[in-house]
């Protein structure tokens, strides 16, 4: 059961980094990729219907953890306290930005939204490089601090934008994509950038997660035998629903949408 | 502890949570409105249903989308603020939470965002059933959330083991009358906050005499009539939740009849029971709390009664204007019944979190009052903006009335309806 529950908690973290990633990152490139407003538009529509379903994976991430590991959730929670509150407001905000700009009046507004997309997706890149500063210098109940913490979370996110890059370039289509594949360059398939950053970022979790004391923490066997097979069931589900989802709008997109 | 931090992470979760409580409340309100009316529109295909749809969808998704994201704050400030509560009762309550999260929340979400890109794109049928999911794990999502307040409320089916609360029987948690009523009162509630939202959104466009009589007079109608059988419900759950006080939570139900020598009685038996302290909850709030709750509701009572006669009559759905106005001014009282009956729940069990079984002073996490301080800060100023941002979004899309724009509307390029081609064949041809 132990296993399971840290395989679990591995495989929710590891979905959020390789989904999430993406569209974190073309939020983060989202002024360089976008130079005018539509533009912009089509860069957040390309993953559009798919940060909703994305997120969650960081959300359920926390639920395995509190779930499984209810005392760990605890300390490592309040420990990290400021970071969380970092990776939070920005999370807040570039979800806010996103829903709000197709809502709000004039194109002054929807330049702010983007602003709050960008801004907040680099907090919530450049947060979690703090948050895994700590965990891989294996020190998970402070928040990592000095020259370390700065560099990690800098190539951290460095990762996110890189990951982001070739989301864009198999989603985007006219003069984003032109931008995108340039940088991305031309070698190789079109999908060998994006499968091997993919590969970094659900390899990322994992690595940190090695730093948690996860064996031995986990929640009474009473709680975990009920709670560990229901999840283990309706994971393949959620699973399917995501993968449909990824299939109908699997095309690259041309126009805007609903954001 | 600290008495700073503590007061101040009671704050921050009675903002916190109070703020997501109120976006939720309309957004599951809602949500089951808009899957009956698309039901109506899918089956009969009348063009006035499919743009009711639309115009009560887009109205729902902004108040969702603001409310999910209150809703994050919640899920991490357990472990962030209450470590001691997941500590001490982790073995019960993040089951609950976990549950709640992998199995309602990830699949609601899911399923919005296939419902609001999907427009157009997914089969009817499908897009159906899309909605219907998001609506049924939108109620199981309250239902696990109310089964882990229930159990701080009224723990039920642990036992003991080593200073930690374990499962002992799961059935009970899951069915402990706490949660089951609450979560009847609070559909009900929730139902009530759409019915008004619905109404007075409709009332302010025929006030207005807009030329949508027909689509807006039907909306007030549905409002009218939805509120009124959701008020009975809300009332009635309401009704034994106060019936059962008395056993469950003994000086909640003395404080809210304010009786000094029962309030005096209880003091001494839990005294006995659990050794020195005060456990006396703040009056203020709790019977503060209950009052505004009870006047909202009467108030409410007399608007459902004399609605539903009025509404039984065209003339006075169209011209009544009146009434519109009342209408429109009563669209914040199902939030007022909500949140003070809220307050008056969860202060009128301080000093537990976990009632009889942990202390709120035991449960805050080992923080510093200037991190707290910030961490209030940051979140009450985003809390505030967001409702702000929602009130204000709503307000401009329900003036507007329905519109071909926004949630719903066809994006694809005309001459792609019939078969959408891949748009990458367009592309100049890659080289390698």
């Amino acid at each position: 059961m132990e296993t399971l529950a840290i395989a679990l908690l591995a495989f929710f973290a590891a979905g959020w980094f390789v989904l999430a990633g993406a569209d974190i990152g073309t939020g983060m490139l989202t002024p360089w990729l976008g130079r005018s407003d539509p533009e912009r538009r089509l860069v957040l529509t390309s993953f559009a219907p798919f940060f909703l379903g994305n997120e969650v994976w960081l959300v359920a991430t926390v639920g395995v953890l509190v779930g499984c590991f209810p005392a760990l959730e605890g300390e490592l929670l309040s420990d990290q306290f400021p970071v969380l509150v970092a990776l939070l407001t920005g999370w807040i905000v570039r979800d806010a930005g996103l829903w709000s700009r197709g809502r709000g009046p004039g194109p002054r507004w929807r330049a702010g939204c983007d602003a709050a997309v960008t801004c907040g997706s680099w907090t919530v890149a450049l947060s979690w490089g703090w948050l895994l500063a700590a965990l891989l210098t294996g020190r998970p109940y402070t928040p990592a601090t000095g020259l370390t913490s700065v560099l990690t979370a800098l190539a951290v996110a460095a990762l996110f934008c890189a990951h982001g890059l070739g989301f864009a370039t198999l989603r985007l289509t006219g003069l984003p994509y032109e931008r995108a594949r340039r940088l991305v360059g031309r070698a190789g398939r079109p999908w060998q950038p994006f499968a091997l950053t993919a590969v970094l970022m659900g390899g990322l979790p994992l690595w940190a997660g090695t730093a948690l004391p996860l064996a031995g923490r986990t929640a009474d066997p009473a709680t975990l035998g009920l709670l560990v097979p229901a999840l283990l069931v309706v994971t393949p589900l959620l699973v399917t629903v995501q993968a449909w989802i990824w299939h109908t709008f699997r095309h690259r997109v041309s126009g805007p949408s609903y954001v | 502890m600290n008495q700073d931090v503590l007061d101040l992470a009671r704050l921050q979760f009675a903002l916190t949570a109070g703020g997501h409580f109120l976006f939720v409340a309309l957004t599951l309100g809602l949500a089951t409105v808009v899957a009956v009316l698309q039901t109506k529109a899918t089956f009969g295909r009348k063009p006035l249903d499919a743009r009711m749809v639309r115009f009560w969808g887009q109205l729902y998704v902004i108040n969702y989308a603001v409310g999910i994201v209150t809703g994050l704050v919640m899920e991490f400030q357990f472990g962030m603020a209450w470590s001691g509560l997941t500590h001490e009762a982790g073995n019960v309550l993040g089951a609950s939470l976990a549950v709640e999260t992998i199995v309602a929340f990830f699949v609601e979400s899911t399923f919005l965002g296939l419902w609001i890109f999907g427009w157009n794109r997914l089969n009817r049928w499908a897009h159906l059933a899309a909605i219907w999911i998001v609506v049924l794990t939108a109620y199981l999502s309250a239902y696990w959330i109310l089964v882990s307040n229930g159990f701080l409320n009224h723990p039920v089916g642990y036992g003991s083991e080593n200073g930690e609360l374990v499962l002992d029987d799961p059935i009970a948690v899951l069915t402990n009358p706490s949660a089951l009523l609450a979560f009847g009162h609070i559909v009900a509630g929730a139902l009530l906050t759409a019915g008004f939202f619905m109404a007075g959104v409709s009332a302010y466009h025929l006030f207005r005499r807009s030329p949508e009589w027909e689509f807006f007079g039907r909306s007030l109608r549905i409002g009218v009539f939805l509120s009124a059988p959701a008020l009975m419900a809300a009332a009635v759950f309401g009704g034994v939740q106060f019936a059962v006080l008395d056993s469950f939570q003994p000086m909640k139900s003395a404080v809210f009849s304010g009786k000094a020598a029962e309030i005096a009685r209880v003091q001494a038996e839990l005294t006995e029971r659990f050794g020195p302290g005060d456990y006396v909850p703040s009056e203020a709030w709790t019977r503060g709390g209950a009052l505004l709750m009870l006047i909202s509701f009467a108030l409410m009572m007399y608007l459902c009664f004399a609605g539903v006669i009025l509404a039984a009559f065209k003339k006075a759905v169209f011209r009544f204007r009146l009434w519109h106005l009342v209408l429109m001014a009563a669209v914040p009282l199902p939030y007022i019944a909500m949140i003070s009956g809220w307050v008056f729940r969860e202060s009128g069990r301080q000093p537990w979190v976990v009632y009889g079984l942990l202390r709120t002073e035991d449960a805050v996490s080992d923080l510093s009052p200037g991190t707290m301080r910030l961490s209030l800060t940051v979140f009450t100023t985003v809390f505030v903006l967001l409702a702000v941002l929602n009130a204000w979004l709503l307000t401009r899309h329900a003036r507007r009335g329905p519109v071909e724009s926004g949630l719903g509307h066809d994006d694809r390029p005309a001459e792609a309806r019939d078969t959408a081609p891949d748009p990458a064949d367009t592309l100049p041809a890659p080289r390698y």
